[in-house]
């Protein structure tokens, strides 16, 4: 295995993982995690609401989605916990805008992990953070370094001539301090990462990544990427489409099976390295409690947020919730009201980032201008 | 050939230039390059004379801190006219003929160059003075408004864009060095609210109009520039009742990161005596008539009296309070020790002696801020010309990639692919998130190796969209290994260095990738 001083690691030889899964469209928390014990839940969704009978039991409150099933054993091994009612702060209900607010963490500069990331105390990594996908999303504006990553094959040391790397490794011999030090630790990496593309990838402990689900296969390559020490601290991927507004059951179910499948798998073929990993699921608002004519539902407010992972109290749900009877239509309105914000987003992030390294006096430079109250995620 | 008017334009004043010199059939395929829209490079003209010197000597040490990096043509030049000349040649960007450089920005940039919009010059026009960059600021308000037509994605990529290419471009280069040094310097993000529109006046009317010019001006614009009002709170520093506390964010980094210095002397109640001061003043909304513009609101400014690092300011003054601290803090002697200290670190050493700064902050003091004067005495210590000083700078990242560029001869349009080699290297212009600016420090970019070796091998082997390179032209152009190596490197190449390259059969990549390639 590695020895530790060779990856330049902020958490050291911790060696954590932040991964952050950014539901894009606004997920519908009601029907992720349902109420299944509240009547007014059955009341303000004749149609869609999830049966009792169909959904996986989590407490006396609520269940799972049924295809979130796979994520049942996580629950029961207390890997996994929720935070219903959860969003920002803002009554914004434009997708682009509120999923800006949440990313940047407020009307703020860069994101939330980029700000967290540039406050390690210690350098971070060349390959300290992946951006699975084309693009690079907006909570990692500002990160010291970023890969935006489509495939591994982006983490090799590229050139087709093949004694580039000898001939360097030579140049940077006669290197004595930082330069060369630093030098060492990248031959190093690559070293590794060329050891994990030469050979097929075989998930440990039975997993299976369904290959054609471009979700799982990031999930996939986050795993190898754990796995080879190359000094992985964050991570961001997306899986998107949840913006349900017409037929949400066609929408919505398959995007939790593959939500659910990509996870377990990932969860199952990490194994005891889990418990050095920390997974984030969060949306950019929920949806109306109010099924509409169109058997979907509108953008709301409330939504539903996960940490899945090492060390979190899981099995249990965590922040505030009042029921959905306070929400009942009034006057001449015959629609329930939306599901409040209780819980601020950053008062999930925030124990997260904790565990990670964040020391508490980088929190309000990490999310400016808002008293952070965070949850008691971890004991 | 039927070409859109607007291409026909520069075609216009294209073929006005051809007339009267006498040009090779090279040039004019540029030309032609250039009027189809492809990206182009300046001409390679020789002599190529390659520096002979086992250390890097005056010309190659010049051209390493005032410029990102030399072009093969460069050392000759310099080594002609002499490193002391060139100081002096690259202190006057307004006498230094640009027109590549303008043309191509302007030919590029739609949103930066919109007919529509007064805010920038009109694609086409041919005006290759500094006039287009140095605009008047009159008119300011209505016109930064203007900037809100755009679309926000496609402003910061041109703004991004446009940086790269002047970067690469320019003749002006020591002028280009030090728009990124102000732009650390007075860093705003423009992910933050409004500044995703509003940056691209800074850029202008900030940083490139007081680049070379006065630093207490710089100051005084960077006060009220749209931008900065948004990016740290000014616009919602105001005070109506006494109960109201004026938001001290913009006042702290006003002290702490744009005059004084964190150790700079002063003490919290400064800090809130200097928000009192600059209570009222603000920027109108996207959402409001006149979005942009800066006003100055007298109802919500405290005009009662204030103290200032222990200068009494009296009540009354209103809006003229700004300046009153503005010359205070300018004219405070930490305003030239912090600010000789950073530019000697940027052009001497991460650790600049202390006989450096101090020459440079009488310089700055004496000149009341002249940019300039400052610079011409940093550039005559003996520290900047010391043998321990020359090379012993980390190239940041933004450095290194031009740097790669213009030493290949690389043709680039700075498209989306080679942003994303800055991205990877954590160095993207308008993309630091805190109000400190990019690092200056090597110990902060250690960990970028990978790939700025990457980059090396992508532009060698024109893998980089957008960005293209003649393969064999510049091996031909030198005549030799260790003539290109040389051209490379600034210097005679050491005897390991110039195995590696001959056994690894030329590789540009690896010259570029090369520890003393990573140093400047």
């Amino acid at each position: 295995m590695s020895t530790p001083q060779a990856i330049i690691t902020g958490n050291r030889d911790e060696r954590r993982t932040l991964i952050v899964i950014f539901q894009r469209g606004a997920a519908d928390g009601l029907a992720l995690v349902p109420p299944i014990e509240d009547d007014h839940y059955y009341r303000a969704r004749p149609r869609l609401g999830i049966k009792k009978t169909d959904a996986v039991r989590l407490d006396d409150r609520f269940g799972l989605h049924p295809n979130l099933r796979p994520l049942a054993p996580a629950w029961q091994e207390g890997d996994l916990a929720i935070v219903h009612a959860c969003g920002i702060e803002d009554d914004n209900r434009s997708h682009f805008e509120a999923q800006d607010l949440m990313e940047h963490g407020g009307v703020a500069a860069g994101g939330w992990l980029g700000r967290f990331l540039r406050a390690r105390p210690s350098t971070s990594g060349a390959l300290a953070c992946v951006a699975v996908g084309k693009a690079l999303p907006e909570c990692l504006l500002g990160a010291p370094s970023v890969t935006v990553m489509q495939s591994l094959n982006d983490f090799a040391l590229g050139g087709k001539s093949g004694d580039l790397g000898t001939q360097l490794q030579r140049l940077y011999a006669m290197e004595n301090g930082q330069l060369g030090t630093a030098a060492r630790d990248t031959f190093d990496a690559i070293k590794r990462i060329d050891a994990m593309r030469s050979q097929p990838y075989r998930p440990a402990n039975g997993a299976v990544y369904e290959t054609k689900d471009e979700f799982a296969t990031g999930l996939q390559q986050l795993a190898q990427l754990i796995k080879a020490d190359v000094g992985l601290e964050a991570a961001s991927i997306d899986i998107n489409g949840w913006d349900s507004h017409f037929t949400q059951e066609t929408l919505l179910n398959p995007l939790a099976t593959r939500l659910a499948n990509g996870l377990a798998a990932f969860r199952q073929d990490l194994g005891e390295r889990m418990q050095t990993v920390s997974v984030v699921i969060m949306t950019e608002f929920g949806r109306t409690v109010q099924e509409n004519s169109a058997f979907g539902t509108d953008h709301g407010r409330g939504g539903a947020m996960f940490v899945l992972g090492g060390g979190v109290q899981g099995g249990r749900f965590h922040g505030a919730w009042k029921g959905l009877g306070q929400l009942v239509p009034r006057g001449l309105s015959t629609s329930y009201e939306d599901l409040p914000v209780l819980n601020n987003y950053r008062d999930v992030l925030a124990p997260v980032l904790l565990r990670h390294g964040a020391r508490s006096e980088d929190l309000p430079k990490i999310f400016p201008d808002f008293a952070l109250s965070p949850l008691s995620l971890y004991s | 050939m039927n070409l859109p008017r607007r291409q026909f334009l520069v075609g216009g004043t294209l073929a006005a230039t051809l007339t009267g010199c006498g040009r090779s059939t090279r040039e004019m395929r540029d030309d032609f390059r250039r009027l189809l829209g492809q990206p182009t490079a300046p001409l390679l003209t020789g002599p190529f004379t390659a520096p002979t010197s086992p250390t890097l000597d005056d010309a190659s040490h010049v051209l390493n801190r005032l410029t990102f990096g030399p072009r093969p043509g460069d050392y000759a030049r310099v080594a002609q006219l002499g490193a002391k000349a060139f100081i002096e040649e690259q202190l006057a960007p307004e006498k230094i003929e640009d027109t590549l450089c303008a043309r191509v920005v302007r030919h590029e940039f739609d949103s930066l160059a919109d007919p529509d919009s007064k805010l920038f010059p009109r694609k086409g026009q041919a005006q290759d003075s500094l006039a287009a960059l140095f605009p008047t600021l009159k008119d300011r308000g209505a016109r930064v408004g203007d900037l809100y037509d755009s679309d926000e994605k496609a402003l910061l990529r041109d703004l991004t864009r446009s940086t790269i290419l002047r970067a690469v471009l320019s003749e002006r280069q020591l002028y280009e060095v030090m728009v990124q040094f102000w732009s650390d310097h007075f860093n705003i993000d423009p992910s933050k609210g409004e500044c995703r529109w509003l940056k691209a006046a800074d850029d202008r009317d900030v940083i490139r109009a007081h680049a070379l010019g006065n630093f207490r001006e710089m100051v005084r614009a960077s006060a009220v520039s749209p931008a900065m009002l948004w990016y740290l709170d000014g616009r919602a520093n105001r005070r109506r009742t006494p109960q109201d506390t004026p938001n001290e964010n913009y006042a702290r980094e006003l002290m702490e990161l744009h005059t004084l210095g964190v150790h700079g002397g002063y003490t919290q109640q400064d800090v809130m005596e200097v928000a009192r001061c600059l209570t009222g003043w603000t920027c109108r909304e996207k959402k409001k008539f006149f979005k942009g513009r800066v006003e100055f609101h007298p109802r919500d400014h405290d005009d009662g009296p204030k103290k200032v690092l222990g200068v009494n300011i009296p009540a009354g003054l209103g809006a003229a309070d700004l300046d009153r601290v503005l010359e205070i803090v300018t004219s405070h002697p930490s305003c030239a020790n912090y600010v000789s200290w950073k530019l000697c670190r940027r052009f001497i050493t991460d650790e600049p002696p202390a006989a450096a700064v101090e020459a440079t902050a009488k310089a700055f003091a004496d000149s009341k801020g002249d940019i300039r004067t400052t610079l011409r005495a940093l550039f005559a210590t003996p520290e900047f010309w010391a043998e321990e000083t020359r090379g012993a700078k980390f190239k940041r990242p933004f450095h290194f990639v031009v740097s790669a560029v213009r030493a290949s001869h690389a043709e680039t349009d700075a498209s989306p692919q080679l942003v994303e080699y800055l991205q990877r290297l954590g160095h993207t212009p308008f993309r630091y998130p805190t109000p400190d600016g990019y690092p200056e420090e090597a110990s902060h970019w250690q960990s970028t190796l990978l790939w700025r070796w990457n980059f090396a091998a992508a532009l060698a082997e024109n893998r980089v969209k957008g960005t293209r390179l003649v393969r064999g032209e510049l091996r031909k152009m030198a005549g030799s290994d260790e003539t290109l190596l040389a051209l490379l490197l600034g210097r005679k190449p050491t005897e390991t260095e110039q195995t590696a390259f001959a056994q690894s059969g030329g590789n540009l990549a690896l010259a570029l990738a090369s520890p003393a390639f990573q140093r400047c």
